[in-house]
């Protein structure tokens, strides 16, 4: 398969640049310093369309986490570009980086809850990082309703399921309403119906929304939630394609 | 609904266990630091309270009683002669010797402080002394100090001993307290009682009588200028003594125990090295808990929290530590110093100031602790949750 540069295949939709979320161009990155020195991303050019949700896919150690912290302004950047929601992340300080994360939201493996708080104060959290202390209960009430956890809101994650953890999370992820949602491995902890649940509840938000998502995983159960699915080999980016042509290319049986 | 969420003190709560040993491990560093300084301030209080109980305004003393400790005495007459400046009120003599006190119960001799004075003036007005002053006057009477040191034995009315080898009878008790040249007590007695005990003793002996005195005090007119009439006797009185307010005479003594002892340098060392005790508990216990929450804390980051917001929520904890095991560690002190004065009769004493510079202390060891241990949550990287 050759390279995939800029140019998309020819089943995916083209977006004016008003409708693009990110933006990645000429990306590379490396980890390390002087003789250790080592090139995990090279020459990546993607860009996401707002309201689409893109699925990254490849193996272990192929750069994927990597490409997400960048997107995610969790890196400084060396080479390359990086738009992000209208703003270039290449040369911005410190500070100015953690401006940027506040317009994201962050999903992760584990779902990262404070155990003394319960799952409103969680969230609460989330709202309080942009001020707003109005009605932080409210709004974190409302979003904790919309994941289906309403009767547990005064809960602390002790006393609460895997999946209703990690449903916590998206509620603290989606409640300041992020244009972009960065998940990594969201369903890995899970087990099948529980994954399948907040994949579902994450598209479902995502398009009432209108954010953009962009998710690490190996998890092949879900990987139809996808608009696009990209594939990540040894820094590389090897193939772009929408779910259908995905799940052709990589059925067992059309290999043959 | 307009607050912030207490992180901090929620994560403190949280576990009721760790807060537990949280507190206890507070309360310990406070406890060590009230118990250190507090025998520091007991050595110097000690020394001071009888001069606190002397009822004058200025205090003269022979040029050369650099302290307490040293006899020398000075002659009568330098009162009689200071008492006839204006504003001067009255001049009382105070004379004390050390003297061998047999323990009626034990027979053993224990070297006790005398003090001595004319019971008509108020040398030494506390209400056990007033009481009892004619009884005082009773030839071979005398009244033992009831905080001196238990060898000194049963101090009930009536008990018939030996002061200088000779037969005393007590008439009462007061309550004082000993000091370095207290020996074990102190006793109280009439200048007659004085002359008789102490006036004719063998070659040997420093024999003492009324024309000599070792502490003389001076009560002013209302609104006598109390420095400008020391400087007056200071310059028209000879110079084999020396004149000082009774503030300033506090101080000396102080001062001279102060450098001349150890007992600052031991004690502050001990206190400092409490002090570092806590910071290493309380900077164990903060650490546990920030590393137990280093993705959480981690994932505030990526949620676009500043490194300053953490690193307040790390130091409320510390802070909120600070305070709250504060409290039992000075419950606990204050106990201890009670237990302590009633086994050694030392003055320990919990003032307000003392328990203020205390609480500043153990919050300041908090948040040293807590500047430590928050390195480790500035130091996490919101990349590193990613891929975990």
């Amino acid at each position: 398969m050759s390279h995939l540069s800029n140019d998309l295949p020819s089943d995916s939709p083209h977006f004016s640049s008003e409708e693009i979320a990110v933006s990645v161009r000429h990306l590379d990155y490396y980890y390390g310093q002087g003789d250790l020195r080592k090139q995990v991303l090279y020459d990546i050019n993607l860009e996401l369309s707002k309201g689409q949700i893109v699925i990254m896919t490849g193996p272990s150690g192929s750069g994927k986490t990597t490409l997400l912290t960048l997107i995610g302004a969790l890196r400084f950047l060396q080479e390359g570009s990086l738009n992000v929601l209208g703003q270039e992340l290449v040369g911005l300080s410190k500070s100015e980086l953690v401006e940027v994360r506040r317009n994201i939201g962050f999903i992760f493996q584990a779902h990262n809850l404070f155990d003394s708080l319960t799952a409103s104060q969680n969230v609460e959290m989330a709202v309080e990082v942009l001020q707003d202390w109005g009605n932080k209960r409210q709004r974190a009430v409302e979003m904790l309703a919309q994941v289906g956890l309403a009767e547990r809101v005064d809960y602390k994650p002790k006393a609460l399921s895997g999946g209703q953890k990690q449903r916590v999370a998206i509620a603290r992820a989606l409640v300041n309403q992020p244009s972009l949602i960065l998940a990594d491995e969201p369903t890995a902890a899970l087990d099948k119906q529980s994954g399948r649940d907040v994949v579902t509840l994450m598209q479902t938000l995502a398009k009432e929304q209108g954010c953009t998502i962009l998710m690490v995983t190996h998890d092949n159960r879900i990987l139809d939630v996808a608009d696009r699915i990209v594939n990540l080999v040894d820094g590389h980016l090897e193939s772009d394609q929408n779910f259908t042509a995905f799940s052709q290319t990589h059925d067992p049986k059309a290999l043959v | 609904m307009k607050m912030r969420t207490p992180l901090a003190w929620f994560n403190l709560t949280h576990k009721r266990q760790r807060l537990l040993t949280a507190l206890a491990g507070v309360a310990f560093a406070v406890v060590l630091m009230f118990i250190f300084k507090g025998f520091e301030n007991a050595l110097y209080d000690s020394q001071v309270q009888l001069l606190k109980a002397l009822n004058g305004d200025i205090i003269i003393v022979n040029r050369i009683k650099t302290s307490m400790f040293i006899p020398e005495k000075f002659a009568r007459r330098r009162l009689y002669q200071a008492e006839a400046f204006e504003g001067v009120d009255a001049a009382y003599p105070l004379y004390t010797t050390t003297a061998d006190w047999k323990n009626p119960d034990t027979k053993k001799i224990r070297p006790l402080r005398v003090l001595a004075f004319n019971l008509s003036d108020p040398v030494l007005p506390l209400p056990e002394i007033l009481a009892k002053r004619s009884a005082l006057q009773m030839p071979r009477t005398a009244m033992v100090d009831s905080k001196s040191r238990s060898e000194v034995g049963s101090l009930a009315i009536g008990t018939v001993t030996e002061v200088a080898k000779q037969e005393v009878r007590l008439v009462g008790t007061f309550p004082l307290g000993t000091d370095f040249t207290s020996g074990n007590g102190n006793v109280v007695m009439s200048d007659q009682n004085f002359v008789r005990y102490f006036s004719n003793l063998g070659p040997d002996d420093d024999e003492r009588n009324l024309n000599t005195v070792d502490i003389g005090l001076l009560k002013l007119a209302p609104g006598a200028n109390a420095s400008a009439l020391i400087q007056t006797l200071t310059q028209r009185l000879p110079i084999d003594i020396l004149i000082y307010s009774k503030e300033d005479f506090i101080n000396k003594e102080l001062a001279y125990w102060k450098e001349n002892t150890n007992i600052g340098f031991v004690f502050s060392l001990l206190t400092v090295m409490s002090f570092f005790v806590g910071v290493i508990i309380v900077y164990q216990i903060l650490y546990t808990d920030v590393a137990e929450h280093w993705a959480e804390y981690a994932t505030l980051k990526a949620m676009g929290y500043s490194n300053f917001f953490l690193l307040t929520v790390v130091i409320q904890q510390a802070v909120f530590m600070g305070l709250l095991g504060f409290l039992p560690g000075f419950l606990i002190s204050f106990g201890l110093y009670r237990v302590t004065a009633d086994a050694t009769g030392l003055l320990m004493q919990m003032t307000t100031l003392r328990a203020l510079n205390t609480l500043v202390a153990t919050v300041i060891m908090c948040l040293i602790s807590g500047a430590i241990a928050v390195r480790k949550v500035q130091s996490t990287d919101p990349a590193e949750v990613f891929g975990t």
